[in-house]
């Protein structure tokens, strides 16, 4: 474990009560809608905000009140991204780098920060003239450069334009190998590319902890009674078909035929997302189907979702697929646990 | 022709070099005093602070004259000041060059505390935490954030305190006394010279005293102008 804490303290008319363990690595998604807390989270975790409790990071205590302990922000060895770059108005690119790199002094290896989230054409320029994308780089690159073992992303996308979001996403879950994230974020497809574990936050509260394919199969959890409930499926490449631009993916003994723009190598693990929308049942294979995908399955769960919807979890390989479906098909298709069937799906996106 | 030096008396020139010596004093104690002044006023929540803003403001709305009579009474004999000027051995605080560096503290202080206040309250809380996160303690975050981003407001009230004081007319009037090379500033000099009817040297005085402070106000506008252009320089 990275990180552990358990923390109470007040944001407004919320009370904020959480505790949990931080995986050494990988990214966690701390995820909620608006107005759950999880900012105030991050900022308790940082010690940017006043709460009670305790907060172990490694073999430091960060802190320990009412007890007394308490190392200060500015001792702890972590990286910071906010909503805003927060950038140091009167200083250069080069200066907020180096405003880091003075007082942390660690990171020799600045150029390959530098290069990594491509600033180097930035570095003289005032931090005024930077475009929202621009900005939040040189701030990525700034919390990086303080070399931290924990890096805390406050809805970092949120100030980007969306062309630039998927290359700053790129650079997050590249610093991501060697450094643990908490990353909190309101948005599904933020959750569904960068998530190794989640966290659901609501009213003040960590209701849910776990990998995240389980948070999201979860049929009671509120990700899989969202509307744009998904699954997330990991498999291996394998032959690519530049002529209809489609990869295939092998999920056990499963394969799929994944639309790709660009051919990745064999073997290389990749991870799927199906939407349960996009995915409907049938007792029998169809014959001359436009659908690609149609897999042998099994059904785990029924849940109904009301509304005249049910959601039903199937499992393919032991990975889970979700399905929603209308109650009147699976009433007169019958469908209940225990059964195979086919799924059939509509569409599937690389993540 | 008359040269610069000739075209004030000595006695003129030593009441401007007074007056000059009390504003720099002046100016340096209130930037000291007023910095963490204006950051609890401008950065904290604490009950009674807008009665404590009232009272640091009477000076702007108070007759010189009011202000002068009550520091004449607490700087005399049977004053505090009087108290503590007999440790140091003194009679009174009033009619010294301290007893006016106090006077003008007072006089001065809402003309360098409002730009401070102004400039720290524009301060980016965003940019102060993450100062933290990157490793910069309290002290280190105020010399190497605060300081800088807030250069303009030191700036202008150094010049409005240092003008301000300047100018004292009322209060070194009640507490002054006129002491050549002591208490005897420029604008208690002009004013003495228009009472013995000397027009002339009244006229010298008073027009150093005018291009004086014009030129310092004048400075401190055209760096605000450039400043609000964009530059952060």
């Amino acid at each position: 474990m990275s990180l552990e804490f358990s923390l109470t303290g007040k944001a407004g008319n919320l009370t904020i009560q959480a505790g949990g363990h931080l995986p050494a690595s990988g990214v966690t998604v701390l995820f909620g809608s608006s107005g759950t807390g999880k900012s105030t989270l991050l900022k308790m975790l940082a010690g940017l905000y006043p709460c009670t409790g305790t907060i172990r990071f490694a073999d430091q205590l960060w802190q320990d009140e009412p007890e007394g302990a308490l190392l200060p922000v500015w001792q702890r060895p972590l990286g910071m991204l906010m909503q805003q770059p927060a950038l140091f108005r009167h200083l250069s690119v080069r200066g907020n780098l180096d405003y880091v790199q003075r007082r942390r002094g660690k990171a020799e290896d600045l150029d390959g920060i530098i290069a990594a989230t491509r600033i180097e054409p930035l570095l003289g320029r005032s931090v005024q003239q930077l475009s929202g994308g621009e900005a939040q780089r040189v701030a990525l690159a700034r919390a990086l450069a303080s070399q931290p073992e924990l890096l805390l992303l406050d809805e970092p996308l949120s100030a980007v334009d969306l062309p630039h979001r998927e290359s700053l996403l790129d650079m997050i879950l590249a610093v991501s190998r060697t450094v643990p994230i908490l990353y909190v974020t309101h948005s599904m497809d933020e959750l569904l590319m960068l998530a190794d574990q989640v966290w659901l936050m609501e009213q003040g509260q960590l209701i849910a902890q776990g990998p995240v394919a389980q948070a999201l199969a979860s049929l009671t959890g509120p990700l899989a009674q969202r509307s744009d409930a998904t699954s997330l499926l990991s498999g291996d490449c394998g032959d690519y078909d530049p002529a209809d631009h489609l990869q295939t993916v092998t999920v056990g003994q499963t394969s799929l035929l994944v639309p790709s723009a660009q051919i990745r190598a064999r073997g290389a693990s990749v991870r799927l997302r199906i939407a349960a929308r996009d995915v409907s049942l049938c007792r029998q294979p169809p014959q001359q189907s436009s659908i690609l995908n149609i897999l042998p399955v099994t059904v785990d769960e029924v849940s109904p979702l009301g509304a005249g919807q049910h959601l039903v979890r199937l499992s393919l390989q032991s990975q889970v697929l979700l399905a929603r479906l209308s109650s009147r098909s699976v009433r007169e298709l019958n469908i209940v646990a225990g059964e195979a069937v086919f799924a059939q799906v509509k569409a599937v996106a690389l993540v | 022709m008359v040269t610069g030096l000739q075209m004030l008396s000595s006695a003129d020139w030593l009441a401007l070099w007074v007056s000059v010596q009390l504003s720099l004093v002046t100016v340096i104690l209130l930037l000291l005093i007023c910095t963490p002044l204006a950051w609890w006023l401008a950065r904290r929540q604490w009950p009674g602070q807008s009665l404590v803003e009232a009272s640091l403001a009477l000076p702007l709305v108070l007759p010189p004259s009011v202000l002068g009579f009550y520091l004449l009474l607490m700087l005399g004999p049977n004053g505090p000041g009087g108290w503590f000027a007999q440790l140091a051995g003194w009679r009174s605080l009033a009619f010294s060059f301290p007893g006016l560096v106090i006077g003008s503290l007072v006089y001065s202080l809402p003309f360098v505390l409002q730009p401070l206040k102004n400039a720290f309250a524009t301060l980016d809380n965003n940019q102060l935490a993450m100062a933290s996160v990157c490793g910069a303690s309290p002290r280190d975050r105020f010399f190497s954030l605060v300081l800088p981003q807030a250069r303009l407001g030191y700036l202008s009230a150094a010049m409005l305190g240092f003008a301000h004081t300047l100018g004292e007319f009322g209060v070194v009037l009640m507490i002054g006394g006129s002491l050549p090379g002591e208490t005897r500033v420029a604008s208690v000099a002009l004013y003495e010279h228009v009472e013995a009817g000397d027009y002339s040297n009244a006229h010298r005085l008073a027009a150093v005293l005018l291009v004086m402070s014009l030129v310092m106000l004048w400075g401190l506008f055209r760096w605000q102008r450039r400043r609000d252009a964009g530059s952060w320089l």
